[in-house]
């Protein structure tokens, strides 16, 4: 009798310890917050994955406390009343990155377009068109290269500047991702930050992550796309005017302000999507590079996002290569060649899609 | 209790926890997506002692996988699912199995099928909604495969079995 | 052995199978059409879980988030925010949400009301840009 219940014991639990272990099964780690205004949503599979995503998630709420240009306590919004501060390394890092983004592109991308934004009242949800006299007033302010990032570490702008660098943080927030996905050994997961999708090795079946790319022309159905892009170990960002605006007398203001200008752009695209290399070294800050892109490009129109793309296919020491797909007011998707064979059109869309090369 | 069926009902409870560990391996929250719910195949157990010893152990050693696999789980919660569909299948094996008419397949189906209703309270229970209750036949019918298999083990156990005494205490 | 049992199925036993049979077609019968589409909605303010029901609950819900207050409408497992007094109305122009990873979120209100459990959305894409 013993050896017999014995013996069902030993194949019990020789049946047992041959079970996966709980986390690496089919269902996904999740965690689902609010931080930088948004909604940010992390998955990942693996051992250490709820590890991971709680990790994240604290790390989104560490670097909203110290990037937020709203909490009066931030890092930034310190700087953006002295004019000139001792910052921690992650502002630095995005100071930098920034104005080598403004270089890149002529100026488009601006973190010191902040008090124009604010004068739109697109920081607190007080819309209003703001006078010509006022913009007069604020837009010598805009000026990116003023900003001076110090060996010591000390951040100084320049008379009467102020920064935001939310059109760089949620994206720097993919990188951050990457790098926490990296050292905790996930091998696939994603995160949605606010719309920017960070695609982490591939999906549980092996196959890559796909990623639809919301249709401009109808944003309040969930179920629109302009498109689905095929994604591993990639970040994706997208502006688009339609994703925060507001109506004034018959007029539709949306929140993508041109620095050289100080209105909202009228560039005949309706949203712009960057695709690039996810990066969990932490030395590359690609996500960050795709969300300043994303903006800058939608600044610039079809014609120079197109040239801008052309000049920016190697990879350099400073960033990787990256894709496209522009979606334009005429009713058309235009996919970069690096990303054509990974893009599928929607057929119901109604766009004309095209291959740039 | 002596000490050697002290040992033996240690050694089914192992039994029992490592089956309902083994459970763990089929994909059942395909079908219902509410977490706790299990096949029951630690009933094998149940169904055993109640033939091999009486109620009265089967009692104790349910009550003991119960309260065990809960601790190792970490989760309350899954205390209330193995109590509640452990002792709905406990009971109603108790009571069919006084019936001559039935074999050990028939009251094993019985007691899969009483473990399911238990489950499903006990979802109610903890979801605080009626939602479980709509996978109740789902799961009902599940539990005639696994009264079926439970009854075909315990079958071929007693089989094996049958000359052996576990309860020593009156027979000693 | 203290009691003996039978080992080899008998017709009774095939009664006590039918018997169960029939409670699930009963209980099947009873319950069909309802709720497993959505599953359950799980409602979080500011990080805290506030709220857990099933969509087969239809009915009016109320939430005060951050100050501000959201009406929440469950109809035929689908669950919406038909009014806010939040300056964005993003929740409000979501709409209904029906499956699993679906969500609703009022930002100003650091509100999310998310879809657990019941059959997982089939729009074929794992994330969503913009």
């Amino acid at each position: 009798m013993k050896r017999v219940i014995l013996y069902v014991l030993y194949i019990s639990l020789l049946a047992g310890c041959g079970a996966p272990a709980a986390g690496s099964g089919e269902e996904p780690e999740t965690v689902q917050l609010i931080a930088m205004d948004t909604v940010m949503t992390f998955a990942a599979y693996g051992d250490r994955a709820a590890e991971a995503v709680v990790q994240a998630a604290e790390e989104m709420e560490r670097m909203e406390r110290i990037l937020s240009r709203t909490l009066p306590n931030s890092e930034v919004a310190r700087l953006n009343a002295v004019g000139s501060a001792h910052t921690g390394p992650e502002v630095q890092r995005l100071a930098e990155a920034s104005s080598h983004y403004r270089e890149a592109t002529g100026g488009a991308f601006d973190i010191t377009v902040a008090p124009v934004v604010s004068a739109w009242g697109f920081t607190t949800d007080s819309f209003q068109v703001p006078s010509d006299a006022e913009l007069a007033k604020l837009l010598p302010l805009v000026d990116g290269s003023a900003v001076r990032v110090d060996e010591s570490g000390t951040v100084t702008l320049g008379p009467g500047q102020s920064i935001d660098l939310g059109g760089i943080a949620k994206g720097y927030a993919s990188d951050l991702t990457a790098a926490l996905y990296a050292s905790a050994g996930i091998e696939r997961g994603k995160a949605e930050l606010g719309g920017n999708v960070l695609a982490w090795g591939t999906r549980p079946d092996g196959k890559p992550w796909r990623v639809g790319i919301k249709d401009p022309a109808r944003p309040d159905d969930g179920n629109a796309f302009a498109g689905i892009v095929e994604l591993e170990d990639s970040v994706a960002i997208t502006s688009g005017g339609y994703q925060r605006f507001f109506e004034e007398n018959g007029t539709r203001y949306h929140h993508i302000i041109d620095p050289s200008t100080g209105y909202p752009a009228e560039s005949g695209l309706t949203s712009v999507t960057v695709v690039a290399k996810a990066d969990g070294s932490g030395t590359r800050l690609n996500g960050a590079m795709c969300d300043a892109y994303s903006t800058a490009l939608f600044i610039m129109g079809e014609d120079r996002a197109l040239d801008f793309w052309r000049t920016h296919q190697a990879r350099t020491d400073y960033e990787d290569a990256f894709d496209l797909v522009l979606v334009t007011e005429d009713g058309r998707v235009v996919v970069t060649a690096g990303l054509s064979d990974r893009f599928e059109p929607s057929e119901d869309s109604g766009y004309v899609y095209e291959t740039a090369s | 209790m002596r000490t050697r069926e002290l040992t033996v009902c240690g050694l089914l409870t192992a039994v029992a926890l490592a089956l309902s560990y083994l459970e763990n391996l089929f994909p059942l929250a395909v079908a219902i997506p509410i977490p706790g719910v299990k096949l029951g195949l630690a009933n094998i157990v149940t169904v055993f002692v109640l033939y091999a010893m009486g109620a009265d152990r089967a009692f104790l050693v349910l009550a003991a996988r119960c309260l065990l696999g809960a601790m190792f789980a970490g989760n309350m919660n899954a205390l209330l699912f193995s109590l509640l569909g452990g002792f709905s299948a406990m009971a109603v094996m108790s009571v069919l199995s006084r019936l001559r008419g039935l074999s050990v397949y028939g009251v094993s189906m019985g007691g899969a099928a009483a473990h399911s209703c238990g489950q499903i309270a006990a979802a109610l229970l903890s979801l605080g909604s009626l939602a479980p209750l709509y996978y109740l036949p789902v799961l009902l019918v599940v539990s005639l495969f696994t009264g079926a298999l439970t009854g075909l083990v315990s079958a071929c156990l007693f089989k094996g079995l049958g000359h052996v005494n576990l309860k020593v205490t009156e027979a000693d | 052995m203290k009691r003996r049992p039978r080992l080899r199925p008998t017709p009774w036993d095939g009664v006590t199978a039918a018997l169960i049979l029939a409670l699930a077609v009963g209980c099947g019968a009873l319950f069909r059409g309802g709720a497993p589409e959505g599953g359950t909605a799980v409602v979080s303010i500011a990080g805290e879980e506030v709220d857990r029901f099933s969509l087969a609950d239809a009915g009016e819900r109320e939430y005060t988030a951050n100050g501000y207050h959201l009406h929440v409408t469950v109809t035929d497992g689908s669950v919406r925010v038909t009014e806010a007094d939040c300056p964005t109305q993003d929740c409000v122009h979501t709409g209904a949400i029906t499956r699993s990873g679906q969500s609703i979120v009022c930002l100003p209100g650091r509100f999310i009301l998310r879809l657990e459990g019941g059959s997982s959305d089939n729009t074929g894409v794992d994330a969503v840009l913009g």
